[in-house]
């Protein structure tokens, strides 16, 4: 398993796009910035300016993209060249294999968050916007981590509806869909979409101004919804991928 | 130039491609009509005539349609280079800029016929909910917004799509660039001057979402068209390049 995620690790240096990508780890502090500088001037303390850069859509939309689209790349490359005949003669285990694509995505999550967070820590210190404590810089990177470790486990069924696709248009479609799909039932019912469970588990003590509603949140009920999705994920990926010849 | 359309149609018809942004559009307004479920203190929000038709305007454009319409753009662009059937076409011999033409063009057909059949499904809805209260000047605005926005998006994300024929092989980069394009209009939205000139909040007031002055309606128009020139432009600075590149 060691060996297939360091392979799947050499694999990345091939690939521009997967570092073009971390760019858009700027673009919510840079609204945030934006807005603060320009709509909301009277009043800025540091969970405001975090619950723009990190907590709002961050989590619901950009990270759970750019994982979305990291799942395809991954699998679709292979797919393109017919690489996964020559892996199956190796021979490598097929869900160790999928997993692996996996650990990469986690890896990129954790990297994607953390560089979000710096950012917005420099966007909203450099600016005078909110001075610096470490007491809610360390808040932000425990929850960004937190972020980064769910939002992976929340895009695994991109990953399995990926590895069952030779083209790379459906899963596409399905990524921007299960996005929408996830900002929506946040309205309705946060326990049935594992993105819209995280945006709320994040916030569960309740000191993010905006998502006080978060307080009575089911923590465990939330991960439950992440835990089903993930093994139906995990079973969908198993049959495609045995399918597969 | 109709040959190739009729060429680029044909190639269409054999690729899963049309199913898959039918099933997204579908599902795009089976979300929406979901998240009409939620509650106000004055019941639920379909129970308002027209307020799914309006709603799903600015959903459909900040967050599916135009990463949907960019990649349709770009697959078609792309797919000659990756499945190796752009040599033959050159010794035909076919313009490379007649055949981007004519994937444009496809492009801006199939955008505008995604709007219809999302206005389509969404009027059948309204039909069905709320019969009684739906008139003919309504209906015809909401067919003129769509169609509106099935022209205004193509044109938005048409300097992404020929950005993509430069490379051949960056259809990633521009499914990416089409949605965090899309996607930072929510923001845009927030003043009165982004919201009139950038493209996709400039399309939502040419078609009638947002409540705009004339002049500026004519401004986002403008911006527009600036939008479909830059591709123009585009489309022939990459032909000139080549005839360099031969000579």
């Amino acid at each position: 398993m060691l060996n297939l995620i360091q392979t799947e690790f050499l694999k990345l240096r091939r690939k521009k796009m997967i570092w073009f990508m971390l760019l858009a780890a700027f673009i919510m502090p840079f609204f945030a910035f934006l807005f603060f500088e320009y709509f909301n001037k009277n009043g800025v303390d540091s969970m405001g300016f975090y619950k723009w850069s990190v907590f709002g859509f961050t989590t619901f939309i950009i990270l759970p993209f750019i994982l979305g689209v990291l799942c395809t790349v991954l699998m679709h490359d292979e797919n393109r060249y017919d690489m996964l005949k020559q892996l199956w003669i190796v021979p490598i285990s097929k869900m160790g294999y999928f997993f692996s694509k996996f650990v990469i995505v986690l890896f990129y999550s954790i990297c994607f968050m953390m560089i979000t967070a710096v950012t917005s820590v420099l966007f909203s210190v450099l600016p005078g916007f909110v001075p610096f404590e470490w007491q809610s810089v360390l808040f932000l990177l425990e929850r960004c981590l937190e972020i980064a470790v769910l939002t992976s486990f929340g895009v695994l069924p991109i990953l399995a509806i990926a590895s069952g696709q030779k083209g790379y248009v459906f899963p596409f479609c399905m990524t921007l869909l299960y996005i929408f799909l996830g900002f929506f039932t946040s309205s309705v019912n946060i326990y049935l979409h594992p993105l819209s469970s995280i945006s709320f588990i994040i916030a569960r003590s309740g000191n993010i101004p905006g998502l006080a509603s978060a307080q009575g949140i089911n923590v465990p009920l939330a991960l439950l919804c992440t835990l089903i999705w993930d093994v139906l994920s995990v079973l969908f990926a198993h049959f495609s991928l045995n399918r597969r010849k | 130039m109709q040959k190739l359309i009729w060429a680029e149609w044909k190639k269409l018809r054999r690729s899963s491609i049309i199913i898959f942004t039918i099933l997204a559009t579908v599902l795009v307004a089976v979300i929406v009509l979901l998240a009409g479920q939620g509650m106000t203190t004055e019941g639920y929000y379909l129970n308002d005539a027209g307020w799914y038709m309006t709603m799903i305007q600015p959903w459909a454009t900040m967050f599916v349609l135009p990463a949907v319409i960019a990649m349709l753009g770009s697959y078609m662009i792309c797919r000659e280079e990756q499945d190796d059937t752009l040599k033959s076409l050159l010794l035909i011999p076919v313009s490379e800029t007649k055949l981007t033409a004519a994937k444009m063009i496809v492009t801006f057909i199939l955008s505008i016929l995604l709007y219809l059949l999302l206005f389509v499904i969404t009027l059948m809805t309204e039909i069905i909910l709320h019969f009684s209260a739906l008139s003919a000047s309504m209906v015809l605005g909401f067919f003129k917004s769509y169609l509106l926005e099935g022209i205004g998006v193509f044109l938005a994300v048409s300097p992404i799509i020929v950005l993509v024929s430069y490379t051949k092989k960056s259809y990633w980069l521009d499914l990416l660039l089409a949605e965090i394009y899309s996607f930072a209009a929510l923001f845009m939205s927030m003043s009165s001057v982004t919201k009139t000139f950038y493209p996709i909040t400039a399309l939502l007031g040419v078609a009638g979402y947002y409540e705009t002055t004339a002049s500026n309606q004519i401004g986002s128009v403008i911006v527009l068209l600036l939008c479909g020139c830059l591709s123009i432009f585009l489309l022939l600075g990459h032909s000139q390049r080549k005839k360099e590149e031969k000579y």
